[in-house]
């Protein structure tokens, strides 16, 4: 048995006890945060990026899939190893290896979580911008396979835009340097290609970041609406005037009511939608970008615009959106949390149609997002032990997904594709846009090595159905 | 170089619209002129073009406003001109949604007018002016001043088209602001001087256009003293849209005193603006200078007709190149925040002093372009794509018969 062999010489390339095989140790590592669950054939704890690189040929040798992970916290099933094969958990490789803040640079090994970065870049007044709401946990590296995003997306940008260079293992066993400690290198942008690309390209062993001062001013804003129309029409009159804020995120009713017991960040409960919106920069310029998102606000018929500077009651307003999805968590037997994106001037009529494909299906439905970037989070919840109930999940997601499309949208902002949406990328690219795509994978090695059947439709031995037929291939108590 | 003979061109002639044939004289590169020329009127053209290019072998050189030409190595081919001036729509703008898609034949000045218009901008200023079209300042990917401080072109690209040589036109991306539904391939086109197809649209995220900006700066006793200040001043201020140290010769040929200075520009609200410069002059001893500076510095690194190199070094280490392209006779600057350091020459460097600066730049962790340089230097001190295995297999996949820029990034590629 291939199995046998390949642990052998895993455990000789890396030591014993960073390897694991036996069925119930590596049933820990079957999930991430989503429905779709699979048991790799082995999992090892590489502790350096030669470790990566030999484990990685050891696999090529033996001709089995490999796929990172790092904390487990992926939306898409992205760390799940639907083949199995040898599965390269990151966790262990969480050095920060350098500050560097006159240059305003940083240097990390993948395992590094990227809150844990933030607290030591805070003593220098710096700041790592990408922040995705899982940030307590998820590691730089899965923020790096997923471009992560982050309520601050709308003014930082997601984690392409501050990652100069990743040391990377290709699926040939190659370990290479892509992009620069400094900005802008010359020649093809294999760096950004690589980011955002979901553990099929290459692995992640170190990465070079750009960090940015801590602005001088923040006000935190809380927009009290009606309704979710009324807020969404908000976002777009903010934006129209000329102001981008750091941040505009959207709490619904059904989420405040989850939330606010639980935490007390202070949201109304019987307000419609909030909007939380964060300005920064100079003080004088805080007060007058504030003064005219409040102003754009109440003229989209805000009832109420509550503003905090100081840190504490800013953490306050934020502590209620960073704690909602764990939240829904103790509201609903189960959730399924989706991430499409639309244009954000199309914002009110598909939120409207969201909430009225979830009456249509019949569950109820909790909405906290990215408004500013026109990123919709609808959580659907449900009970898995009704029979049918998951799969009823799924259509709905479907459905929410192609409405997004059909807004000039796409299926995913943040999450990424993973194994979950792979079905709906025809939804969005033609045949020869995804055979271009499937080039690129090829140029870097097999596509059935490095995270097989993950992010493109097809591939040998992969399902070609829709996430619902995997999950009913996995049978009943597959669920978030 | 081999030029392809003119019947050749006979099929090019038939598959696309009449009138779309040029004068092969308006289009020399390094003194060759290409055997046909061709704008386009549309992109399936543009495609039938690339793919009977592809079929019969023909070395294509896609085009905009010519102004990156002496960039890359020298043309191993150049049987065909193919200008994008004929793609210079814009195909939708929805200024709510701060996003814009246009094809790449588009100047960049047309598309600033027709944002401004709306108070928004697309937040680049790359050499050597707004004459650039959007296919060409995301093919060659150069950064002007303000790139510390605004995002590069390939971080505002929401999406992409782009003709491949096989005739086939494929879309990456789309129109939203947060995407990652597939693979960035929009990417692996920015600054690719073209190696895996021609770009023919692209979308952006743009920007409030800022309602005010002001040019300060700042004279010092030497250059030791003006990257320190910079260095002081670099996120002094939220407003702060550009950062430059400047050596005396490039004092002088902005117009300024011929010192060691620091040259900035504060962007934003009238407020913002207002209050960023009084809290800078109370820092450093800043005064008011003219806005041209700017013009000029991008002007001259654009200039073709002159030697230009730009390296890529930590903030803290641009005075060590800055002095290094000084010995060299260099009229140099450092766009400091995002640790460009541009020097122009006159008269070509020799080689070894390129190459030497080249290793300068990659000891202090960063690298060297040459932007523009005669083509004997070029060929002498080659450029290179980064990964050479990844870029021929990925070359390999989009463009088998080199049919675009053949040898712009060495024999193989």
């Amino acid at each position: 048995m291939p199995t046998n062999a390949l642990i052998r010489d895993l455990q000789s390339a890396l030591g014993s006890s960073n390897v694991i095989h036996e069925p119930e140790d590596l049933s820990v590592y079957e999930y991430d945060a989503t429905i779709e669950r699979a048991l790799p054939d082995v999992v090892v704890f590489p502790a350096t990026s030669e470790d990566v690189a030999a484990a990685v040929r050891i696999a090529i040798k033996h001709d089995v899939p490999v796929v990172p992970r790092g904390s487990g916290t992926g939306l898409s099933g992205g760390a799940v190893p639907i083949r199995g094969g040898v599965l390269i958990v990151l966790t262990r490789m969480n050095a920060i290896l350098e500050i560097d803040p006159d240059n305003r640079v940083a240097v990390v090994q993948p395992g590094v979580i990227n809150l844990h970065l933030q607290t030591a870049l805070a003593e220098y007044g710096l700041l790592y911008a990408p922040d995705p709401s899982s940030q307590r946990v998820c590691t730089i590296g899965g923020n790096v396979a997923n471009n992560s995003g982050g309520p601050h997306t709308l003014a930082h940008g997601s984690t392409v835009n501050h990652i100069l260079a990743l040391e990377v293992v290709l699926p040939d066993g190659r370990l290479v340097r892509l992009g620069s400690r400094v900005p802008d290198a010359p020649g093809i942008d294999l760096r950004g290609l690589l980011v955002g690309s979901e553990g099929t390209l290459g692995i992640v062993t170190e990465a070079t970041l750009r960090l940015v001062r801590q602005p001088p001013a923040v006000r935190t804003l809380l927009a009290i609406f009606e309704s979710v129309a009324d807020a969404s029409e908000a976002v777009s009159a903010v934006i129209r005037r000329g102001v981008i804020p750091v941040a505009m995120e959207m709490l619904d009713q059904e989420i405040i009511r989850i939330v606010e017991p639980r935490i007390h960040a202070g949201y109304p409960l019987d307000a419609g939608a909030v909007l939380l919106i964060e300005v920064e920069g100079v003080s004088d310029g805080v007060a007058a970008d504030s003064a005219i998102v409040e102003e754009a606000c109440r003229d989209a018929g805000a009832r109420e615009v509550r503003s905090a500077d100081e840190a504490a009651e800013r953490e306050r307003l934020w502590e209620g959106r960073k704690a909602a999805i764990g939240a829904i968590g103790g509201a609903a037997p189960a959730f399924y949390l989706l991430d499409g994106v639309v244009p954000r001037t199309k914002l009110p009529e598909v939120m409207t149609r969201v909430l009225e494909l979830c009456r249509e299906y019949g569950f109820a439905c909790a909405n906290v997002f990215h408004a500013g970037d026109g990123n919709l989070h609808p959580n659907i919840m449900f009970d898995p032990t009704i029979p049918g109930a998951t799969e009823r999940v799924l259509d709905l997601g479907g459905a929410i997904m192609r409405a997004c499309v059909d807004a000039g949208g796409s299926i995913t902002g943040e999450h990424g594709i993973g194994l979950e949406k792979r079905s709906y990328m025809e939804w969005v690219f033609s045949e020869v846009d995804l055979e271009a795509m499937r080039a690129v994978r090829e140029a870097f090695g097999p596509s059935d090595r490095f995270n097989p059947c993950k992010m493109l439709p097809g591939g040998h031995g992969c399902a070609s159905g829709h996430a619902s037929e995997v999950t009913a291939h996995l049978g009943a108590g597959a669920y978030v | 170089m081999t030029i392809a003979p003119s019947t050749d061109l006979d099929a090019i002639r038939a598959a696309i619209a009449p009138g779309s044939e040029r004068d092969v004289a308006l289009y020399p590169i390094d003194g060759v002129e290409p055997a046909g020329a061709f704008e386009p009127a549309t992109r399936e053209d543009l495609a039938t073009l690339l793919r009977i290019a592809s079929e019969q072998r023909l070395a294509v050189v896609p085009q905009g406003s010519r102004t990156a030409l002496a960039l890359g190595r020298p043309l191993a081919a150049y049987d065909l001109a193919v200008d994008l001036g004929g793609l210079r729509r814009t195909v939708e703008y929805v200024p709510d949604d701060l996003t814009v898609t246009v094809e790449a034949g588009r100047r960049l000045g047309a598309l600033q007018a027709e944002l401004a218009e709306h108070g928004q901008y697309l937040p680049i200023d790359p050499p050597p002016s707004d004459d650039v079209t959007i296919g060409g300042l995301l093919a060659t990917a150069r950064p002007g001043a303000w790139r510390g401080y605004v995002p590069a072109a390939r971080d505002l690209i929401l999406g992409m088209e782009v003709a491949l040589p096989s005739g086939e036109r494929i879309r990456s991306g789309g129109r939203v602001v947060k995407n990652v539904t597939g693979y960035d391939m929009h990417r692996m086109h920015t600054g690719a001087l073209g190696a895996f197809g021609v770009i023919v649209e692209a979308s952006f995220k743009i920007a409030p256009l800022p309602e005010a900006s002001r040019t300060l700066a700042a004279t010092t006793p030497n250059l030791e003293a003006a990257t320190a200040l910079a260095l002081r001043l670099w996120d002094a201020s939220p407003a702060l849209r550009a950062l430059t140290v400047l050596t005396p010769s490039a004092a002088a040929l902005v117009g300024l005193t011929e010192q060691p200075t620091v040259i900035l520009e504060l962007a934003g609200t009238t407020r913002t603006v207002a209050r960023s410069a009084a809290d800078l002059r109370a820092v450093a001893p800043l005064t008011e200078a003219s806005s041209e500076a700017w013009t000029t510095l991008r002007a001259t690194h654009g200039d073709s007709e002159r030697t230009v190199l730009r390296a890529g070094v930590p903030p803290t280490a641009t005075r060590a190149i800055l002095d290094e392209y000084e010995r060299a006779g260099a009229v140099a600057w450092s766009h400091l925040a995002a640790g460009a350091v541009i020097g122009t020459f006159e008269v070509a460097p020799a080689s070894v002093t390129v190459i030497a600066l080249r290793e300068a730049s990659e000891r202090l962790g960063g690298f060297l372009q040459i932007e523009s340089a005669p083509a004997p230097l070029r060929h002498e001190v080659p450029s290179t794509p980064g990964d050479a295995v990844l870029a021929e297999a990925l070359r390999d996949r989009f463009d088998p018969e080199r049919t675009i820029n053949r040898g712009r990034w060495g024999a193989i590629l």
